[in-house]
């Protein structure tokens, strides 16, 4: 019973056993309201492994939701289960979570090192323990190097990846992230992009937010679509653009010679509409978008057209949701 | 068995440790904590600063009862000619007519040439007889009636019982102990009137409810207003530990922070104090339970600031009505220590500590405080009662422990005991209020 004071024994918390079989996230007819503004409204959901983006725009109800499932706001209806297990006044399950918040706000007096190691400790780990794991997990994001320097000097891009360091301690097999691309530079997006796919990899469940379509696409094809606190769309990305096929997609084509291409683009069946739109540039209306892109290379390389690009304008996020929410676009 | 509760220690042990190391290196980053600690420091050095003082002054050489004249001109003082028998307001007759004559004495001799002689206190309805007349200006009386005008039996003496409320009563002879040292008397009564008043006031109230005050209510308060709450909490550890575990980190920083002001203390009274000894090591014992009684004040405040601080983003509002509620009960205490309504206060309990120790500590209090007020002082309008210097701060400052008819080392583990309870009550309400809290 002597206190630890040297910190040097082994992890000797016992693994939380979670519920067998039990999803790693499930979530049923959640609601979440504040006086009269709903922040979720009915939203059911249940994920496990892989990479999921949860798309929305600010105020969609993402970081609700991830500060429900981490057990920081109690649902005003509807249940959440983390590993079968609910957070609200438990935190059992967050032995296996890793967490990401959204918000600059850190404790910029401490190394990066510091930081990992202390909260570490809270794992369970001993003083030895949480300096190694505090080593791992920053090399794993990339700041082996700068580990023994206080966060307060940190870039943007550091700080996210310092953030995304402290929910990887224990190897967490659920890991969300909250908007984990803010405010940061090109290289820095890169990185933790890269991080974020290589924990997919490693066959951990990962929920990532954003609402920037072009992030999330890099990141992965799974996503949830929130949209004013309901859920939307569930899904591949590209599916969920594939079911919506009564809808016109617009794709640009980019080319020297337009009217020559547009001859052979409109014997393609799914083409409904053409425009010019420079003179470069092509603009084609199709309810196909698969058929289209299936037939296109055919019609460009029978025509012998010279094609500089092809853009689809529309599969941004405010687009889809736009399609989502009125039918069609215009 | 054992090996389950070792795991479970041992876990405890670690999340403590991390969380409470981390408070404190938090606590060193921030301005606010240098401001609070060293204010505190040049608050209690100011203190001491005045006391030295005092204790430097020489405090005039008073003629309690005005023996030092010669009220007839014949060159003999009126404390010797009532010695000698011959009549103080005749210059025909004086002790130089005596054979062999007595030559006059320098009238120096007879200013603070009676001093106090108490050397018992009574208990109970006891009656007890103090005092010496050590210029014999009683014994030389001629009649015992004369000799003893308290009508006790015993002549020359001074008597003392209690009322019934337990304060000391005396009935004194004349002219006995009646022109004590006054530079003596005033340095004793306000040496001790400094540590009391600077303990229980400076330390106990003061420093006890600034301290968390400033440093223990945004201890939950700022990290769930900054967003950095979410590192603590994303860990599997319960609300109720971090709580407990921040304040234990406040802990770490103001435990030490009060020893080190309670030394400062200690030693400046210990070699400043009146005494023919270099050091006083006797008045460490109330020391020591001036710093235990600040110590269990800080927890208890510490806990219930933080608390107010989790509850409410602007809970300093709530611990403002509390503070002026404590600092009542706290001047309370000094006058009125068995009031009960005491018994709903945090300072009231620690007060009970510190005047339980100087009961221990100082057994003949009431004696030095009784005798200070029994003096007769000599004005321009013939003899009336006065008290000697330092008797009324004495009398201000200390206390009984106000618990009742109970020994001072029960009183004191009583309030021990309460403190805690409060604490932990604090602990459990802040935990559950902590637990049940929406974090942004």
């Amino acid at each position: 019973m002597m206190p630890d004071f040297h910190q040097e024994g082994q992890p000797e918390v016992k693994e939380w056993a979670p519920e067998q079989e039990a999803p790693v996230i499930l979530i049923e007819n959640l609601s979440k309201t504040y006086g009269k503004i709903h922040a979720l409204s009915g939203v059911t959901l249940a994920l496990s492994g892989g990479v999921t983006g949860i798309l929305g725009m600010n105020g969609a109800g993402k970081s609700t939701l991830f500060k429900i499932l981490m057990g920081k706001l109690k649902p005003s209806s509807g249940q959440v289960r983390l590993f079968g297990t609910n957070p609200w006044k438990n935190p059992a399950p967050y032995s296996r979570v890793g967490f990401v918040p959204e918000g600059e706000k850190m404790h910029d007096w401490m190394t990066a090192h510091d930081f990992i190691s202390t909260f570490a400790r809270l794992d369970g780990l001993t003083r030895d323990e949480a300096k190694l794991e505090a080593d791992r997990v920053l090399d794993f994001v990339g700041l082996g190097d700068v580990a023994h320097k206080q966060i307060g000097r940190f870039s943007k891009g550091m700080r996210q990846r310092t953030k995304i360091a402290h929910a990887l301690v224990n190897n967490p097999d659920l890991i969300i992230l909250d908007e984990p691309l803010q405010g940061c530079d090109p290289l820095a997006r890169t990185t933790i992009m890269n991080v974020i796919r290589e924990l997919g990899r490693m066959g951990r469940t990962v929920i990532v937010s954003s609402h920037i379509l072009s992030e999330i696409e890099r990141i992965t094809e799974q996503i949830v679509i929130l949209h004013h606190g309901r859920l939307l769309a569930l899904g591949n990305l590209h599916a969920i653009r594939e079911r919506l096929d009564n809808i016109p997609h617009r794709i640009e084509i980019g080319t020297d010679g337009p009217k020559k291409l547009a001859k052979s683009v409109i014997d393609i069946e799914s083409v409904h509409g053409i425009m010019f739109q420079s003179d470069s540039v092509l603009s084609v209306q199709t309810h196909n978008l698969g058929d289209f892109h299936n037939n296109l290379p055919k019609a460009i390389i029978e025509g012998g057209h010279k094609v500089t690009s092809i853009d689809n304008p529309d599969d941004d996020l405010e687009s889809i949701l736009g399609y989502l929410t009125s039918g069609s676009r215009l | 068995m054992a090996d389950k509760t070792n795991t479970i220690f041992r876990a405890l042990d670690r999340k403590a440790a991390a969380i409470t190391e981390f408070t404190m290196r938090q606590y060193r980053t921030k301005i606010s904590t240098w401001v609070v600690l060293v204010t505190g420091i040049i608050v209690i050095c100011l203190l001491m600063l005045f006391y030295v003082d005092a204790m430097q002054r020489d405090f005039e050489a008073i003629d309690n009862d005005g023996d030092s004249v010669d009220s007839d001109g014949d060159l003999y003082p009126d404390g010797q000619e009532r010695l000698w028998g011959t009549d103080p307001f005749s210059d025909q007759i004086h002790p130089g007519l005596f054979d062999p004559p007595v030559p006059p004495d320098d009238p120096s001799k007879w200013i603070n040439e009676d001093d106090f002689d108490w050397d018992q206190s009574p208990s109970g309805t006891q009656t007890v007889s103090v005092g010496y007349d050590d210029d014999g200006d009683c014994r030389s009386k001629d009649t015992d009636s004369q000799k003893d005008t308290n009508d006790n039996g015993i002549t020359c003496d001074i008597e003392l019982s209690r009322d019934l409320n337990g304060n000391l009563r005396y009935s004194s002879d004349a002219f006995v102990d009646e022109d004590p040292d006054d530079d003596a008397y005033a340095k004793e009564a306000l040496h001790r009137a400094s540590i009391l008043g600077i303990g229980k006031l400076g330390f106990v109230f003061i420093i006890s409810i600034f301290i968390p005050l400033f440093l223990a209510t945004g201890l939950i308060r700022d990290e769930m207003n900054s967003g950095t709450m979410h590192y603590m909490l994303t860990k599997p550890i319960a609300r109720t530990e971090v709580f407990l575990y921040r304040v234990l980190g406040y802990i770490g920083i103001v435990w030490p922070y009060l020893i080190l002001l309670t030394l400062i203390s200690a030693i400046v009274t210990g070699f400043a104090g009146p005494g023919d000894s270099f050091f006083r090591f006797s008045e460490f014992g109330i020391w020591l339970a001036i710093l235990f009684a600040a110590m269990l004040a800080t927890l208890v405040y510490g806990m219930l600031f933080c608390f107010l601080g989790t509850m409410w983003k602007y809970g300093i509002v709530l611990a403002i009505p509390f503070a002026a509620w404590e600092l009542g009960m706290a001047l309370l205490s000094m006058g009125v220590p068995e009031s009960p309504i005491l018994r709903f206060s945090i300072v009231g309990w620690a007060m009970v500590i510190v005047d339980s120790a100087s009961m221990i500590i100082w057994p003949d209090m009431d004696l030095l405080i009784s005798s200070g007020f029994s003096v007769e002082v000599q004005d321009s309008f013939g003899f009336e009662r006065e008290e000697l210097i330092g008797s009324e701060a004495l009398n201000y400052f200390f206390a009984t422990p106000g618990l009742g008819d109970i020994s001072p080392f029960l009183s004191m583990i009583i309030a021990t005991v309460v403190l805690l309870i409060q604490a932990i009550v604090l602990l459990f309400i802040g935990g559950a209020l902590f637990k049940g809290k929406e974090i942004e």
